[in-house]
């Protein structure tokens, strides 16, 4: 096909109304044309928010490459359209289309939603609406596209599973042929949706929430989730690949013609976390963590570059220093990008000699800064989430990079942790004073180059599912503000207080952040509701209203409080407790107990904590080391 | 050793909406991924020395765009045309490359004049009459442009001496040949404006395309690739 002369579904004078065109013309380098008849399956994957964002994002990059691989499957885009966009579309009543095709969603077989954050929720209706179809499952009808909704927040998708058909837990990698072959036999034997829906419920990591009755105690709580049928599991476990080496990556990604947030390149060193920070969901839903060979991850990045033209690469996992082959990586990928004047970002490295020295031959030490994330103040409290950095850690650290030339630090913190005191928080200051006071002590007047400058950050805590911290209460907005103007206050006492700068996150969006993630099945009204009081891109402070959200639980006669102020008791039943994650239960409440305690557990690396993970026999729980499996 | 290439592109299609910042970067991964020895600058982080001719607006096609780039060795000009289109995707190519003479002056410098032409999608009937009512005005006055906040408005500004030639061309096109540069600059859309006032409103263009940029030898006005251009 000509490309050039690909039809656009909006018309030059509605293109030249939008603040940014491009967004909505798709063609981008590597992006992936098919002949529509050609197909027997046409996917839409939909990122829930604007295009720059979306178009950041490995995970889609990973699906959309997978699927276009194979040869009976188009998968094509599309984003939430901006305001703007979303206006001028309702307006002209124009229908949501995707990228490549610039066909309307609704003619697709698939509509497949990434869920990264919980504050995208109200997209999702968006993104329905302007296709044209009914926001409910339920009021979809056979030639409506299979709505299915992938990534981290299925670990309790419950809030929005009315509006699902199907969600994938999981890996992506690993179910979607399969889930495309019962699709293509169905359609072939003549398709009814209903049955279709619960054949796919057998399928490894397919869960079809309509297929699941949910009984409530009168407390609200959960009683039972109830399976409509015997022949669908009672729980569904989550798909992991077990050889990364072995599975696709996307080595000729989609690059936007317009400046996405992340403007490079990426590759994916290791996938998973060996330290089991109480806190992080991410450290347990991707478990076991499982790195890619060496070798491997070369070739990608010599393909990468070839089939993109970035001009930087950047290291991607949640704890890239962990990864067992990171200084052959690193020297020979320095090597590579020298030659071919390519930058390489490291993001997520453990400051120590060896990063310092990479990162010394990589960055420009002056324009960077350092980036510590000790997210609690006091020992004590990193005892209590499990975050294994020392204070001699971070001034170590400190102390080298300041000797390196470095005189920016970034420290993350989080405020409103489980069993913080008000000197847990007065510590976030006077850790930011030490680390002011250690450069003016190492570094020799003579030699400084201006002032150091300590930027201290910290967000408000949000209890998530499949962490030690899921049975905890949160911090109202009261607590949370008198807490980050007490460490405020604080860090003015600090002697070295000119050099520190304070930042703390908005509190009203974690409550709602809260609420979403652990709420059930009876928040669908309320996520409607504040989408048709005008509620769309949440996750931006300019279009988030809390005062909306606020009425529509009042409107709908729900009692937020109940999903994040208590304390829940260690047999309750969750309402993602339909998904098995690998990690047990059992481990997680271990872990809560071993947390009150101020109990240390030690990663994946130095000792087997028996989290369950081991069940799926890869990465990690496989390799020789002390305690048990 | 270096030296200086320029290079004549087109972009047609759903990538003209794309901006003028965007397409440079555009062509820097294409330059990265076309293998081309380009020079870097120094520093930290080096880029590509790359310029532009004439910057191309948001939704604005092009047949003869021009930009320069410096390589570390030289390449003959078919294979340099050849490595690029390889990388290239859809709706931008490039037709020409042209070794510069040394201390070859920036494009952007250069540049005295364009050709475009507007697609007329609505009232093209009227193109016609719209263009020999304008070209038989003594003066054309626009909007002095955009002011800066708290100062008084600009001046009205004439730009009837800066449109060279305009005529109707069957299909429903108008041509036009517009000064460019620093001593005057007519823009394409503003005399589309003028055009359609003199239809009484009916006209609509749905896309302007650049056809060629010049560069002034002499008295006449030489292509862009023709300027600079190193004694075979
Ligand atoms: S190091 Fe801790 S916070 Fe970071 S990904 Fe691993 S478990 Fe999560
Ligand atoms: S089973 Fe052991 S090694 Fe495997 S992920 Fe769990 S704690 Fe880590």
């Amino acid at each position: 096909m000509d490309s050039a002369k690909r039809k656009l579904a909006l018309p030059h004078r509605i293109l030249m109304e939008a603040e940014k065109p491009a967004r909505y013309t798709g063609g981008e380098l590597n992006s992936v044309m098919k002949e529509a008849d050609l197909v027997k399956i046409r996917f839409c994957f939909c990122f829930p928010d604007v295009y720059e964002i979306g178009m950041s994002h490995l995970g889609m990059q990973i699906l959309y490459g997978l699927m276009n691989s194979y040869e009976d499957v188009w998968c094509e885009r599309v984003f939430s359209p901006w305001t703007d966009m979303d206006a001028i579309m309702r307006r002209e009543n124009i229908p949501l289309f995707a990228l490549e095709s610039q066909d309307p969603v609704k003619d697709f077989d698939f509509l497949g939603f990434t869920l990264q954050y919980e504050m995208c929720y109200v997209n999702i209706l968006q993104v329905l609406e302007l296709s044209g179809m009914a926001l409910y499952a339920k009021d979809r009808g056979e030639d409506d596209p299979i709505v299915i909704g992938g990534g981290p927040c299925t670990y309790n998708a419950e809030p929005i599973a009315d509006f699902f058909d199907i969600f994938y837990i999981g890996e992506g990698e690993v179910s979607y042929r399969k889930l495309f072959d019962l699709y293509e036999e169905h359609k072939e034997r003549g398709y009814k949706k209903a049955d279709f829906l619960h054949e796919a419920a057998k399928l490894e990591g397919i869960y079809v929430p309509a297929l699941y009755d949910i009984v409530y105690n009168e407390d609200k709580t959960i009683k039972s989730i109830e399976p409509k049928y015997d022949d669908i599991p009672r729980v569904v476990k989550k798909n992991v690949v077990k050889d990364l080496d072995a599975s696709f990556y996307p080595t000729a990604p989609v690059v936007p013609f317009i400046q996405a947030t992340q403007d490079r390149a990426v590759l994916e060193v290791m996938r998973g976390c060996i330290r089991g920070c109480r806190f992080c969901q991410a450290g347990q839903i991707y478990k076991p963590v499982r790195a890619r060979n060496v070798d491997t991850l070369i070739r990608y990045a010599e393909e990468l570059m070839e089939n993109t033209g970035y001009e930087e690469l950047s290291l991607s996992s949640l704890s890239t220093s962990d990864h067992p082959g990171l200084k052959e990586l690193l020297e020979r990928l320095i090597n590579m990008c020298n030659e071919k004047k390519i930058n390489i970002s490291l993001p997520s490295l453990r400051i120590d000699a060896f990063s310092l020295d990479v990162m010394n031959k990589v960055q420009d030490v002056k324009k960077n800064s350092l980036t510590f994330a000790p997210e609690a103040g006091s020992q004590r409290m990193r005892n209590v989430i499990n975050k294994g950095l020392t204070v001699e850690n971070i001034l170590n650290g400190a102390e080298l990079a300041f000797k390196g030339g470095w005189n920016k630090v970034k420290l993350y913190f989080m405020i409103g942790l489980p069993g913080e005191e008000d000197e847990d928080v007065a510590a976030i200051a006077e850790l930011s004073n030490e680390v002011a006071a250690l450069y003016y002590d190492t570094v020799p007047k003579s030699e400084r180059q201006g002032r150091v400058t300590i930027t201290a950050s910290s967000s408000f805590f949000v209890p998530k599912p499949f962490t030690a911290f899921q049975w905890a209460a949160m911090n109202t907005p009261e607590e949370f503000l008198r807490k980050a103007a007490h460490c405020k206050s604080k860090v003015r006492e600090q002697l070295n207080q000119k050099s520190i700068v304070y930042h703390y996150h908005d509190a009203s969006t974690t409550i709602i952040e809260g609420v979403l993630a652990r709420g059930d099945r009876k928040l669908s009204a309320v996520i409607e509701e504040v989408y048709r009081k005008g509620g769309i891109f949440d996750a931006w402070t300019e279009t988030f209203s809390y005062e909306r959200w606020m009425k529509a639980f009042k409107d709908c006669g729900m009692d937020y409080g109940f999903y994040i102020y208590r304390e829940r008791p260690e047999e309750e039943m969750f309402p993602w407790d339909i998904i098995d994650s690998g990690v047990t239960k059992k481990y997680l409440y271990r872990e809560w107990m071993n947390s009150k305690a101020g109990t240390v557990t030690l990663n994946c690396r130095d000792k087997c904590a028996g989290c369950g993970a081991g069940t799926f026999m890869c990465g990690i729980c496989l390799q020789p080391r002390g305690g048990a499996a | 050793m270096s030296v200086s290439v320029r290079f004549k592109f087109s972009r047609k299609g759903p990538v003209r909406y794309i901006g003028h910042l965007d397409m440079l970067r555009y062509f820097q991964k294409a330059v990265m991924r076309s293998g081309l020895p380009a020079r870097y600058s120094e520093g930290f982080h080096p880029h590509q020395i790359m310029s532009f001719a004439y910057p191309l607006g948001v939704s604005m096609e092009t047949e003869g765009d021009y930009m320069d780039l410096d390589l570390t060795e030289e390449i003959p000009e078919e294979e340099m045309l050849k490595r690029l289109n390889a990388v290239m995707n859809e709706g931008v190519s490039v037709s020409r490359a042209t070794i510069l003479k040394e201390n070859a002056e920036n494009a952007m410098a250069l540049v005295a004049a364009a050709d475009y032409r507007l697609s007329i999608s609505e009232g093209a009937d009227e193109a016609a009459a719209a263009v020999e009512r304008i070209m038989s005005c003594k003066e054309i006055l626009i909007d002095g442009g955009e002011t800066k906040r708290g100062k008084k408005p600009k001046a009205p500004k004439d730009i009837r001496a800066g449109i060279l030639d305009m005529r109707a061309e069957d299909g429903g096109y108008v041509f036009m040949r517009l000064l460019s540069g620093s001593a005057m600059n007519v823009r394409p859309a503003d005399v589309f404006d003028k055009l359609n006032e003199a239809a009484g409103g009916k006209m609509y263009c749905d896309c302007i395309c650049r056809l060629e940029i010049y560069a002034k030898k002499d008295d006449s006005l030489i292509p862009l690739s023709e300027a600079d251009k190193r004694d075979a």
